[in-house]
């Protein structure tokens, strides 16, 4: 069941009094996130990311196009209701603590009182700040205001919860305590959306991932299928490369890279692979290891990135 | 949210700041004011008033419309900077994402917000009424009904000056600026409400003239407003000097426009901040 869906959204910004200038955020965009998985937006900065999550919780406005959250048109506040949001930069008053903070925004959703109090405090505690709720947050570090906006994102047990960079500034430790969080919330049954540049964190927790640039998506797909195994091999040898046999080589594969005793090629099946294999031995070295490669999700999203699709 | 609203001033430290000048204000008077010990005068810093008739009215009158009139701009001025910066607050970057992203609409986000402003400064504005009211009641026993309900208006005057600050702060998204256009709107207010006397003399042309006479009458009359909640009180004897008009009675008309104006205002504002990308 699809959670978010969205048809040929599209934003453009207008700015300048007399001569507009016009920015298209967002190029046609269809995206759709299923219940219980944890969806990441890839893009560099400046791609659209945080402009679609504003759009699907109504804080900016699609200029064309389609989308439904929990099968609601846009705009409608049960959508609101049920969804908890980390925005990148997140800004507080600084004249609260943060256990003030976190009471303020529970009355904006409509939660009170004692329950609220206990709330706040557990969620405190849970984003390891239990200790810190009663200073003012003039005084946090980066990393635990972006440790303060998590708990707050989660005040009210959202089913759908985007989240924008939330690691950022935030040190390896705490990185791996918000992925724990994001884990169980999605143990609990909910879905979370991801937006991220940093690509290690998002391959290391989410189930699908769309790659945005310039607005437009570029490929939509779970992690093992972006990063699926190519017939690109490792070959470790005991013995260094000779300019021979990487002139062999080369002559039968489609991309080769050597340093001293390591052999990275692409061979399009594996009898080429199995004939360089020959060839290695004819030259009279030994081979330690052959292994098959697997592309890293940044090789994919560089790669993506890099041949232009979507400019 | 207007609850939520009003303890972000009070913990923001500008609501209290005001709440300190008002009551220092009060301790002034406090200390100023009493009867002489055969009731006969009015004693002010210890110079006597005669008690029955100064300039045609009680001392106690007197001293009442000098004191709401002094005072009135004070608070007015004051509160504007104590609760102008709750909205721009609001839509800065990085926290207007967080308000817009919780289940409330707009229109009562951006309402509850300025409506919480204005309250909490008319309810500082009661609260010293009533402290006045009382201080004259003990003091020189006079219970003068009329000023408690001059200083209600003069809070309801506020509610509708807000609205003015309130929209300049949703279009500016700055605090500086929503203060300054205020004020500005505030004098623009006082030259509208005596037009005939002086804008009007500018340039003698009908069209300038109902264009000054539509806008006194489609924005906020802060002036008409302040100067008909004094009359409740008594007449100004200082006015007199001025003409026939500003001596009139009391007239509710002001606020009747001034209420309109304003809800138009908060509504053109709530409309204009639902069709806003943060």
């Amino acid at each position: 069941m699809s959670i978010v869906q969205t048809q040929g959204l599209s934003k453009t910004f207008r700015s300048g009094l007399i001569k507009k200038a016009r920015v298209e955020a967002l190029k046609d965009v269809s995206l759709s996130v299923e219940a219980g998985e944890i969806f990441g937006l890839l893009g560099p900065n400046g791609a659209g990311k945080t402009t679609f999550v504003k759009i699907l919780l109504s804080i900016a406005h699609a200029t064309t196009g389609e989308a439904q959250v929990f099968d609601h048109a846009l705009g409608a506040l049960s959508i609101r209701q049920k969804c908890g949001y980390l925005p990148e930069n997140h800004r507080y008053p600084q004249f609260l603590t943060g256990l003030q903070t976190l009471l303020l925004f529970g009355n904006l959703h409509g939660l009170k009182g004692r329950a609220l109090k206990q709330k706040a405090q557990a969620l405190l505690e849970r984003v390891g700040l239990k200790d810190w709720m009663n200073v003012k947050i003039k005084r946090y570090s980066k990393g635990m205001l972006q440790r303060l906006g998590m708990a707050q994102a989660l005040l009210n047990d959202p089913e759908l919860l985007f989240l924008d960079e939330p690691t950022d500034g935030v040190d390896p430790v705490g990185r791996k305590e918000i992925r724990d969080v994001l884990k169980d919330l999605k143990v609990q049954g909910a879905t979370i959306f991801l937006n991220s540049h940093l690509l290690s964190e998002v391959e290391l927790i989410c189930d699908r991932v769309a790659i945005l640039n310039k607005g437009q998506v570029l490929k939509v797909g779970t992690i093992s299928e972006i990063t699926a195994p190519q017939l690109e091999y490792e070959i470790q040898l005991e013995g260094t490369v000779t300019e021979r046999l990487l002139a062999i080589i080369k002559s039968s594969v489609a991309e080769t890279h050597a340093d001293a005793r390591v052999l990275r090629v692409t061979v399009p099946d594996k009898l080429v692979l199995n004939q360089i294999l020959d060839s290695i031995r004819k030259e009279g070295i030994l081979i330690e290891s052959v292994m098959p490669r697997r592309a890293t999700l940044e090789d994919y999203f560089i790669k993506v990135l890099q041949s232009g699709e979507g400019s | 949210m207007m609850v939520v609203t009003i303890r972000e001033a009070i913990l923001r430290g500008t609501l209290i700041f005001y709440f300190a000048v008002g009551n220092i204000i009060v301790a002034f008077v406090a200390f100023a004011i009493k009867a002489s010990p055969d009731g006969s005068a009015v004693l002010v810093f210890g110079n006597s008033i005669p008690a029955k008739s100064l300039m045609g009215m009680s001392a106690a009158d007197f001293l009442l419309i000098q004191l709401q009139r002094s005072s009135t701009s004070a608070i007015m001025f004051l509160g504007i900077f104590a609760v102008a910066g709750l909205i721009p607050s609001m839509l800065e970057k990085g926290t207007a994402e967080l308000y817009l992203s919780k289940p409330l609409s707009r229109t009562s986000l951006f309402l509850s917000r300025s409506f919480g402003a204005t309250i909490a400064i008319a309810l500082n504005i009661l609260y010293f009424a009533l402290v006045i009211w009382a201080l004259f009641g003990i003091k020189l026993g006079v219970w003068h009904s009329g000023f408690l309900l001059s200083c209600l208006m003069v809070a309801v005057a506020f509610v509708f000056y807000f609205s003015v600050v309130a929209f300049t702060s949703l279009l500016t998204r700055s605090q500086g600026f929503a203060i300054m256009l205020g004020f500005l709107f505030w004098f623009l207010s006082s030259a509208l409400e005596t037009r005939v006397l002086g804008l009007y003399k500018l340039w003698d042309n009908v069209i300038y003239h109902r264009t000054l006479d539509t806008l006194y009458y489609v924005t906020p009359q802060i002036s008409g407003m302040l100067e008909n909640a004094t009359r409740l009180i008594g007449k100004n004897p200082f006015d007199r000097m001025l003409g026939p008009q500003a001596t009139a009675d009391f007239t509710i008309m002001p606020f009747i426009y001034s209420f309109l104006s304003a809800s138009a205002i908060y509504a053109l504002a709530a409309r204009y901040f639902s069709k806003q990308d943060y």
